[in-house]
């Protein structure tokens, strides 16, 4: 097999990849400082990944010009790059630990670097945070007079080249901006990860950006929504009440409805959290409604459903084999359009009380991408004490965690397929 | 490079006046030149560090304020919603610190994260 021949070879020149990595970079250390060619890996003692680190072992010895031995032309885009694109700074957390348990690892700031750091690693995984892209710091912005959420304030061509380069395997200088302080720190070096995540306000808004998305999300929550949880956020806040609460989300409005909203046409899921229709009148926002809307025809994606694909659902699990406690769990599939697209919409509207409801709902989903049977109510048991382990958000987070994995997988095995076929061709 | 050099000591004098406010000409041609100005940076970094919990915390009142002041005349201008944008940074972030003490907590769980293998952080996973 010339993959594997690729492996031997880059095997005999370089020990590890990533001592590959050195002596790649001390060949050329003429080239520009701010951009070093590596193919350092996170976590790639993995067999598994020996191809894909073999690839760009192979792809460094040809740059440096010395000893050329196999050139493996690799598929392009080797690594992974996730869009995820929400309101709230750069803690979508809860859906960053989710994701990042679903490969394996807790996800932590770089150790040794600034503490400030917005960015998360894990063995697989690199998180992003898209406001470390501001052009404008926080007294940059009250000068001029614009929000973060104005695309004036954010340097798209600095975001778009980082993340091409780090598609291509290339390390970069990412700049921090530091949510304290409110200015921008020196930058950071970020390695290419296997799976780049990139998240903020804007990750589907520059088009050149939204080419190199692998796959993207949107969080969507709904303005009574984002109120109730505001306020269970920032009412421990000294100086803040109510009202004062309600004025920062209206006057942030109009900037969030043009700037930010309108990728959700873009984006390959939508999650969209709305109030219960369970409970009539409800304003506490602790029993919710979650859509997930899946695009039709993504590449290595396929929508999850309920029963028959493509046809209309309306299920209640509980009943006879399960009871639930009030107010109960009810669930809607069915295809639909969104922004002109082709999607089919996934809906769960109540809380999950025990085992038993999450084990049950599970094994009836279909298309969810698990490896094994509970594997959703495992991830979910394992987060238990993460808000929304017992509703709708917690369970499509885990969900797109899920798929994620899977095309993540799908796009590798696609790599080694070109590679293979390139190597038989030649 | 000469221009640079020149700007640094300038910089460094400046930062040695008030720290709280940094000019931002000077650390527009730092952010610019990256040559990671571990002087300024330091000097910076020692005061956040020296107390960030009730940073982020004090901020936040004021910031309310300020805005409160700046909508009185016209909620719907520009400066408004900046200054409720600013109010939402902070309170995010002091959400965030929040969460990361509370996960930060527990001394086991902090030891056992970067060191799996030793004997009281051993977990048996079938």
């Amino acid at each position: 097999m010339a993959a594997m021949a690729c492996t031997t070879a880059a095997a005999s020149t370089v020990s590890t990849p990533r001592l590959g990595a050195v002596s790649g970079v001390k060949t050329s250390a003429a080239a520009a400082r701010s951009v070093q060619l590596t193919s350092a890996f996170h976590g790639q003692s993995v067999s598994s990944v020996s191809h894909v680190a073999a690839l760009k072992a192979a792809v460094t010895s040809k740059r440096s010009g010395r000893r050329a031995v196999v050139v493996c032309k690799a598929a392009d885009g080797q690594t992974v790059v996730i869009g995820l694109a929400a309101d709230s700074g750069c803690g979508k957390s809860t859906f960053m630990r989710r994701l990042t348990s679903v490969f394996g690892g807790a996800a932590t700031p770089p150790k040794g670097g600034n503490p400030d750091s917005n960015t998360l690693i894990s063995d697989t995984t690199t998180v992003i945070c898209l406001d470390d892209y501001h052009s404008l710091d926080r007294y940059g912005r009250k000068e001029k007079a614009v929000t973060a959420l104005d695309p004036r304030a954010n340097n798209f061509d600095l975001m778009y080249e980082q993340v091409k380069a780090l598609k291509e395997g290339k390390s970069v200088e990412k700049p921090i901006y530091n949510h304290v302080t409110g200015l921008l720190d020196a930058p950071e070096t970020i390695h290419p990860p296997k799976i780049l995540v990139i998240e903020g306000l804007h990750p589907m808004y520059d088009e050149r950006v939204r080419e190199l998305l692998d796959f993207s999300i949107y969080l969507d929550i709904s303005d009574d929504v984002k109120f109730a949880w505001k306020i269970q956020r920032d009412m421990a806040e000294r100086g803040h009440s109510l009202e004062s609460i309600k004025a920062s989300i209206a006057s942030r409005k109009p900037d969030f409805d043009a700037y930010i909203d309108p990728q959700k046409q873009y984006a390959d899921v939508v999650i969209q959290v709305l109030p219960t229709q369970l409970i009539p009148d409800d304003n506490e926002g602790k029993v919710l409604r979650v859509r997930m809307v899946m695009k039709e025809g993504v590449p290595f994606f396929e929508p999850v459903y309920l029963f028959d694909e493509g046809s209309t659902i309306s299920w209640i699990p509980c009943g006879r084999k399960l009871t639930c406690s009030y107010p109960g769990i009810k669930f809607f599939y069915g295809p639909d359009t969104y922004y002109g697209n082709e999607v089919s919409v996934l809906e769960m509207d109540g809380q999950f009380d025990k085992l038993d409801e999450l084990i049950y709902v599970e094994s009836h989903l279909s298309n969810i991408s698990t490896k094994f049977y509970g594997e959703i109510t495992q991830q979910m048991l394992k987060h238990a004490d993460f808000p929304g382990s017992n509703n709708g958000t917690g369970l499509f987070q885990t969900i797109c965690g899920l798929k994620i994995r899977e095309v993540y997988e799908r796009i590798l095995e696609k790599q080694k397929n070109a590679v293979s076929l390139e190597g038989a061709k030649s | 490079m000469a221009a640079l050099t020149v700007a640094m000591p300038v910089a460094g004098a400046t930062m040695a006046t008030s720290v709280a406010f940094v000019p931002k000409g000077c650390f527009s041609i730092v952010a610019a030149a990256r040559m990671a100005p571990i002087k300024i940076k330091r000097r910076l970094s020692v005061v956040v560090k020296a107390s960030p919990k009730e940073d982020i915390k004090d901020k936040i009142p004021e910031a309310i304020a300020e805005a409160q002041k700046t909508c009185e005349d016209d909620p719907t201008s520009a400066p408004c919603a900046v200054a409720w944008d600013n109010v939402e940074e902070l309170t995010a972030e002091a959400a965030h610190q929040r969460d990361r003490n509370k996960a930060n907590s527990d001394p086991l769980e902090t030891y056992c994260a970067d060191n799996p293998e030793t004997d009281e952080c051993r977990t048996y996973e079938d």
